[in-house]
Order: C-alpha cells, then structure tokens, then sequence
C-alpha cells in the first residue's frame, strides 16, 4: 500500500484558513465574482462572511425576511388570497417569488452594520410591497374579491404621491396601479417586464417612448391588472411616453379617471396654485364618488408624521455627506428613499427608521468606518436603470466606487408646512410637483444642473450620468452635461440603459463602460479582478 | 420523567437538524435553484397559455355613459 503524501498537508495555510473562516477572506482574496455560476447570476454558494455575519446574514436577514413574508401575507389577507393572486397575475408569481435574491444581490460584499443597516430598507420595502398586493387581491373582482373593498379603494398612478389620499385615512385605501406591478418588479426580477413591453408594442406602440410607460400601459394590454379600485386618479408619470399610456389606460380600465398632471416648469407661483386647485380637485372627485369625509386631523397628523420620515432623511445625509461612518449602502438608500417618499406615510417607514438610526448612531459614536474600500464618492444623477439597480454594489466591490446619494433621493426634499392651512396646500402643491423624474431630470435647467450643488453638499469627487436611451428630455440635454463636465474638470462615467428592458443595454455592458473608464482614464486597478467580466444575462 | 427528557432530546435534534438543513438551503443557493429551475419556468409556461380577455374590445369612451367627469 502506497504511503499518503503528508507533505501537501503540511502545506495547507491552517492559520490563514481558520482566520478566513472566523473574520472572512480579506479584501485582497474575497474573488465574490467566482461565487457566480455562469449566466444566471445564481450562487455556487452564497457569500461565506466570517461566522458572525454569516449568521448574522442567515438568521437575521436570509431566515427572518422568509419568516417575515409569511406573517406579512397572514395578516394581510392570509395564504388563499395570496394563492389566488400569485396563480393570476404573472408580474407577483414570477416577480417576487425569489425576493432573497434582490437582498443577496444588493448586499453582496457588506459586512457589519451597513450590512444590517441596507437589509433593514430592504425588509421595509418588502412588507409594503405586500401590503400593497394583498390589497389588491383582497378587492380584486377578477378573482372574486370583496366588492365592498374594491368600492373603498382608490387606484392610481405610482407618481402621483399618496399624501393626496392623507384626509382619508381609515376611510379609504388608495393602491398605486403600477408601484408593484411594474416599478419594483423589475428589481427583484427583470424577465417579468419584458411580457409587458412586447404587449403593448404588439399593438403598435413604437418602440422608442419610455419603456417605463411602455410596461404600465402593457399591462393592461395583457390583462395582467387586478380590478381593485372603483375610479382612478392619473399624472403624466412626468414623461413624453405616457401621453400613449396614459390614452391606453383609460382606455383598458375605463373607469372614472381624474387627471393631475405634473406641470413642466413648476417654479412659477400661478403654476403653485393651480396644482393647489388641482389638489383641492382630486379631494372633490374622491369625496363625490366614495361618500367620505374630508378629515383635517387626518391630513395634518400624516404630514407631520411626514415629515419626520423627512428629518430623519436630513440627518441619514448629513452622516453620508461630512462622515465615513454613513452604514447604508447606494442601492438601499436609493430605493428604500424613492419608495418611501412617493408612497407616502405609513407605520412601517417608522418601524424600520427607528431601527436604522440606532445603527447609524453606534457608527456616529464609534466612529465605525462602514465603507472601507471606497476610493471615490459618487453621486448618481439622472433615472437609473431599473433591472441593475445594484450595480453600485457592484461597482463599490470591484473599483471602490461608493455611491454615495443618487438624484432620486433628492426629490422631495422639503418638509411640509402643518400650521398655516394655506401654506400647507401650497407645500402638498409642491410636493406633488417634485415628482420622481419632473424634479430634476426633466423639470428645467436649472434643477437638472442642481447636480453641482449636490455634488458638494455630498462631497463628491465623481459623477455617474445615466444615460436613458428613450428619455427624450434628458437626451435632449446630453451635450450641455458634457461640455460642464469638462468645463468643471468633472470625472463622469455616462451609463446608457433603457430603465426596465436590460434587451438594450445588458448588465455586462454597463460593467465593461465602468471597467474602461476607470482603466483608461483613471488608471486604476480594480480591486476584485474577479468582478471585471463575468455573464449574468439571464439572471433576475 | 425518563421520556419527557427524551423527547426534549429528540424534539432538540430535530430543530438542530432542521437548522442545520436550513442553513444548507441558505449556503448553497438551493432556494436561488429552485425557483430558477423549476418554480420560474412552471409558472412562466402557466402564465403564458392562461386565457386573457382582449382588452382591445373595450370601445373607448371619452365619458362613459351615465358619468360625468367632475372636473
């Protein structure tokens, strides 16, 4: 019998082994892109971070978000409704059902406190996800739900802000028609859309408006809406391409619709008042079709309530602006902000705030640097894409690149007046005019330009531009932001993509554009090499 | 006395099995491969031959009928 070879034993760095698997591999070692299978973007085995936040991740976010989701779908309406919902509608059954999978791709790489401070966001945004579908589904007539439910509720457009519906809390529901179908959709999962843009193409949409619209206005083309909402309330979704979705929309829900559209330069007082009248509009409307009572007290408590969600905004800023000890990473600031802030007041933002300034309080005090690898802070102007939202933790993990606040999080950045009645119309006026994409994509010069400000006030030394192909208002505005990136001396990476149809522009395009510039131009070496180039095209 | 303690042993290493089961789902991605292989393609080839109305046979009103627009 042959003698085993003892000396490749000796060999094995025990030490080294035993210290990656207590702390995890350092920096320079952890290769998270060898983690990948090939296409799909699922994990040979997910992220091995050293025992206590492998554990952490398993027990508190992986175990707990799983569990979460159950009691969320119990206590809005139970297992059956969800079942109904999820064997009807494509946009939830094939969407959210890997909704682990969002967490691990925008947590990937964190450790510690941004770690539980960005799943914290992610957990919020879950609950009211399901919220919002099991309030769907519990007065959907397609599938035999309450009647009297469906008579409460009112449906309406994702950007037009909840805040509207505030006088009539506890007496009516409102339910955005696309937040869930369609917005977050498309982060969890980016197959599903795809069915709602060749949809509405099919029936002879052209191919080069806003996608975004394209997938709202699909669909209804492909009898894929629950019929929740006896009337529905609409905005321009602030977009070229929502004058087609729109006309289809009123057309496949043919319900009674109330218009409030975003105006174009909202820096204009008469314009102020008219949208105050048009709020004032929307409450006549809602009072005339529902029998409900206008509540002051309601309106102003939400408000308030508000704008504490709001304070607390200023002070996560203030942290990532002037510190290194800011424990949210890019991705979780931006959604969870973009989300919470259209969506309106709800107990959970609270819930999850609280939790949240605990974390960024310990960081504060213990000075806990939660970004280590950051070489360069990045503000991220423009809409983003929808299907690689997490390409800032990418970036982070492969070249240093710390995103550190995006344009969408800026929008509404105001509280909102609850002393003077007047003002307080002409502050929810505002409110509704700052809507995601009018407030600074294609709201006038001089907000789009607010980048520069921003960029200070953020201590940034970068920019990333994104590029959207089919927004014919911020193409339109392209060359200026060029000739003011060079006139400024401004490091910018232009990002094309076409919002939720990564058919366009791919993931590994979008890396291979960030790749080339930080070579060429900056000259750096990334730091995992093993995330330059990998092939997730058919991932989620 | 004897089988209370017995089954708390058994009920105790049924939980840790079921942990440790739980935390290979977790560490391998099964539950990623699961719904990638085979919940996803289910669904998706349920969705795609499921009968859907044709929303295109909705005449469309610029005010329906008996309704009028408040605004």
């Amino acid at each position: 019998m042959k003698k085993p070879d003892l000396s490749k034993l000796k060999k094995i760095p025990y030490k080294r082994l035993a210290k990656d698997f207590i702390y995890g591999k350092p920096v320079e070692r952890r290769r998270l892109g060898d983690l990948y299978q090939d296409k799909t973007g699922l994990y040979k085995h997910r992220e091995w971070r050293g025992i206590k936040d492998t554990m952490y991740y398993f027990n508190n976010i992986w175990l707990y978000n799983y569990g979460m989701m159950v009691y969320d779908i119990m206590r809005y309406g139970g297992p059956i409704i969800f079942a109904k919902g999820v064997w009807r509608y494509r946009w939830v059954g094939q969407s959210y059902l890997p909704v682990m999978h969002w967490f691990d791709r925008g947590l990937e790489g964190t450790r510690g406190e941004t770690m539980k401070a960005s799943a914290w966001h992610y957990r919020a945004m879950v609950s009211s996800t399901i919220e919002q579908f099991m309030g769907m589904f519990k007065a959907d007539l397609n599938t035999g739900g309450d009647k009297a439910l469906h008579d409460r509720t009112v449906g309406h457009d994702e950007t037009l802000w909840g805040g509207v519906y505030y006088p009539y809390d506890g007496q009516l529901k409102n339910i955005p028609l696309q937040m869930v179908p369609y917005f977050v959709t498309v982060h969890c999962n980016s197959h599903t859309v795809l069915n709602y843009i060749d949809a509405v193409q099919a029936i002879g949409l052209p191919g080069d408006p806003c996608p975004m619209c394209q997938a709202e206005a699909g669909l209804f083309v492909a009898d894929d809406m629950p019929d929740y909402y006896k009337t529905i309330m609409t905005t321009n979704e602030a977009c070229d391409g929502s004058v087609a979705s729109s006309i289809i929309q009123d057309w496949m829900i043919n319900k009674p619709l109330f218009a409030m559209p975003q105006p174009m330069l909202f820096d204009d007082d008469l314009v102020q008042k008219h949208c105050a009248e048009e709020i004032k509009g929307a409450w006549k409307f809602v009072e005339e079709y529902y029998g409900v009572k206008f509540d002051m007290e309601a309106l102003k408590r939400n408000l308030r309530e508000q704008n504490e969600l709001q304070e607390f905004e200023w002070e996560k800023w203030d942290v990532a602006a002037n510190t290194p000890y800011y424990p949210i990473n890019g991705v979780a600031q931006a959604l969870y902000r973009i989300y919470q802030s259209q969506y309106g007041n709800k107990p959970i933002w609270h819930e999850i705030d609280g939790k949240v300034k605990k974390i960024l309080e310990k960081c504060v005090e213990q000075r806990i640097e939660t970004m280590p690898l950051t070489r360069h802070r990045v503000i991220a102007w423009s809409c983003a894409p929808l299907y690689y939202s997490h390409w800032c933790t990418w970036a982070y993990n492969c070249w240093g690149l710390n995103t550190i606040i995006n344009m969408d999080s800026l929008m509404f950045d105001m509280t909102i007046s609850t002393d003077d009645d007047e003002q307080m119309l002409l502050d929810m006026a505002r409110y509704h005019e700052w809507a995601p994409m009018r407030r600074n994509a294609v709201g006038g010069m001089h907000h789009i330009f607010e980048l520069w400000d921003n960029m200070e006030r953020f201590n940034c030394d970068m920019v990333v531009m994104y590029d959207q192909l089919a927004c014919k208002g911020m193409q339109g505005v392209h060359g200026l932001f060029e000739d003011e990136f060079r006139a400024r001396n401004i490091h910018a990476i232009w990002v094309p993509h076409a919002l939720p149809d990564k058919r366009v522009i791919s993931r590994s395009e979008i890396r291979q554009i960030i790749n080339d510039y930080m070579t060429t131009v900056m000259q750096e070496e990334p730091i995992d090499p093993s995330l330059l180039e990998f092939d997730d095209s058919q991932s989620w | 006395m004897k089988k209370v303690g017995k089954f708390a042993l058994k009920a105790l290493g049924g939980a840790a099995a079921a942990y440790a089961g739980l935390f290979a789902v977790f560490y391998f991605d099964l539950d990623g491969k699961l719904l990638f292989y085979v919940v996803e393609p289910f669904l998706d080839k349920h969705y795609s031959k499921m009968e859907r109305r044709d929303p295109m046979s909705v005449p469309y009103m610029m005010v329906k009928e008996g309704e009028e627009y408040v605004k």
